[in-house]
């Protein structure tokens, strides 16, 4: 078949490395892949044969950016499996965590990756020299997310601060209220960045996706729930398999998951948002409205904004969680190994992230499963540029990779976690 | 001078090795950071980065900042180049990443903000190549020792 391959550059800010190919035939787009080159990483096989306490550690390692969400996912799906459930006040120091790593990964995708897409600039360097005092205040709205990090995690990046059963060391009331005052300046911040993005110029797209999230019977999710979608899917983490199913396609690295009976499905803020928007304070749900949102939205390329949103709802979710605080009697629950089976999800920031481990007789990995977002996402990825490539086959090149590139970041896809970035192919037959 | 510089600052002139101690010759900032901390020099801070845009919060202020770094591998691996990024003008190579910024990048980003330290050294080493897991290759680890003597001479000058 003759083919032209056109090939567009590389495409920035988007975390992995990867290439969108484009299939065009009599003008229309055939197919749209996103093909991964990056190496798998056998991070499952890797926790094989190891004790389930060197777990968080571990896949922490799986992302520089969320590495909260994996090691969320894995102290949950591992307590379960432990038979050991940890609320009171070490679950509100995690939900504090999860908040840190919210603001920090948002801010940066929305400031530093998203932004430049809807401003007209080439990147984040550009933009600042006429929105300056708008990418400072997300440098310091990030730098409150790092600090929460700090503390809680240990460290910024892959933090080591988190175990099965709870965390090695407690901050102090003083490290917290230093905290508390940076979080006081952060939700004015916050709003600020929201009403900066609630004015970009938004291009008219809908679909009419699944949208799949956790739903809490009074949060918004972030730690567990039910996973829940638009279809009215309502299951226990244990349910997963039933409902969801991951599938090896030739052109790429990265399992594609999809719901067994129906295909394709979005996780992720505008999801969360979509499902919980009644698990919102009502003064996010204000600021949400002002912002142009109602309680639904399928425009992908308004998730900038639903991110904003949810910055502002972390903000003060740490703020009130921190005014909550009774330090516990410990830093972690005792706990002694024993064989079980456990499944569990959080919402990392990108959206909803599945581990399942099974434990031997003395706490050793037999089996570990991790579904992450991007991988989830990877069909919807592919059929929102298939779709959104077609309505401007008229439009110069250009203009169609530019597109391209920012509804691809309308996902904020970490590609390195399904298996750096991206070439875009067109192949014309 | 940067105007971001603060003529009142009394904040320790700082060394940031950047890299990740885990991709092969990508480890000899956090390296020379680990050897020149031990010298234990007065007034001067060392830290380890693996996100050059979390530079921008920590050397702000500062009279000095020097920074080692890898460099893409060319001729001779193991060779060591000091540049001054404010003064002369660097052509940095395309980025593959994403999520993070670029060390010239957040030069850049830096210098539109008003967020630099008065003098920024840096120090490069060639680089013979990035293989995950993989550890300092001989040359470049033989280049660790003679980073550290220049940089503290440096430090000692300044």
């Amino acid at each position: 078949m003759p083919t032209k391959k056109l090939s567009l550059g590389q495409l920035a800010r988007v975390e992995g490395e990867g290439t969108l190919e484009l299939a065009l035939r009599d003008g229309r787009v055939e197919t749209a892949r996103l093909r991964i080159f990056e190496p798998p990483r056998f991070f499952e096989a890797l926790l094989r044969g190891r004790a389930f306490s060197e777990v968080p550690d571990i896949v922490a390692r799986i992302c520089g950016i969320c590495p909260v969400a994996y090691q969320m996912s894995s102290v949950h799906a591992l307590e379960r499996a432990l038979g050991l459930s940890v609320g009171g006040e070490l679950r509100l120091l995690r939900r504090l965590l999860y908040c840190g790593e919210w603001i920090e990964s948002h801010v940066l995708h929305i400031v530093m990756l998203h932004a430049p897409d809807f401003l007209g600039y080439a990147d984040a360097v550009a933009m600042a020299r006429d929105h300056g005092s708008e990418v400072r205040r997300g440098l310091a709205l990030k730098r409150t997310g790092n600090e929460i990090l700090r503390l809680l995690g240990g460290r910024e990046i892959h933090p080591v601060n988190v175990k099965v059963g709870g965390f090695y060391r407690l901050p102090t009331r003083a490290e917290l209220d230093a905290l508390r005052e940076l979080l006081e300046g952060a939700r004015r911040e916050a709003v600020a960045l929201l009403r900066w993005v609630a004015r970009f110029p938004m291009p008219d797209y809908e679909r009419d996706y699944e949208f799949v999230a956790l739903r809490h019977p009074s949060e918004y999710p972030m730690n567990e729930g039910r996973i829940v979608s638009s279809s009215g899917l309502s299951l226990s983490p244990e349910e997963f398999d039933a409902e969801f199913e991951e599938r090896q396609l030739p052109h790429s690295t990265a399992l594609y998951c999809a719901l067994r009976r129906r295909g394709s499905y979005l996780v992720g803020p505008l999801a969360r948002y979509n499902l919980n928007f009644d698990r919102l304070p009502p003064y996010v749900q204000s600021l949400a409205e002002e912002a142009g949102l109602r309680s639904a939205c399928r425009n992908p390329f308004q998730s900038i904004v639903v991110r904003a949103v949810e910055v502002v709802f972390a903000c003060e979710e740490a703020f009130h969680l921190l005014a909550a605080y009774e330090p516990p009697e410990g830093p972690s629950i005792p706990l002694s190994p024993s064989p079980g089976e456990g499944h569990a999800c959080t919402e990392a920031p990108r959206g909803m992230l599945y581990h399942s481990y099974r434990l031997d007789r003395d706490g050793t990995i037999e089996k570990a499963r991790i579904v992450p977002p991007t991988s989830q996402n990877q069909a919807s990825i592919e059929e929102d540029l298939r779709l959104l490539a077609e309505s401007l086959l008229g439009e110069p090149e250009e203009i169609l990779c530019g597109r391209c590139e920012q509804a691809i970041r309308n996902y904020d896809p970490c590609i390195s976690c399904s298996t750096h970035f991206l070439r875009l192919a067109i192949r014309r037959s | 001078m940067s105007a971001g510089f603060d003529l009142r600052s009394s904040k320790p002139l700082l060394l940031a090795g950047i890299g990740n101690p885990d991709r092969g010759d990508d480890g000899f900032g956090p390296a020379v950071a680990a050897r020149f901390s031990k010298l234990s020099l007065p007034n001067v801070e060392t830290i380890a980065c693996r996100r050059p845009l979390d530079l921008l919060d920590r050397w702000q202020g500062r009279r000095l900042v020097i920074l080692v770094d890898a460099a893409l591998p060319h001729e001779r691996p193991g060779r060591l180049f000091r540049l001054e990024p404010l003064r002369q003008k660097v052509a940095p190579a395309a980025l593959s990443s994403t999520h993070s910024l670029g060390l010239f990048e957040v030069i850049a980003l830096g210098r539109t903000l008003d967020l630099l330290p008065h003098r920024l050294v840096l120090y490069a080493v060639e680089a013979l190549g990035f293989s995950p897991g993989a550890a300092l290759s001989p040359l470049v680890a033989a280049a660790v020792g003679k980073a550290v003597r220049r940089i503290a001479r440096e430090c000692r000058a300044a």
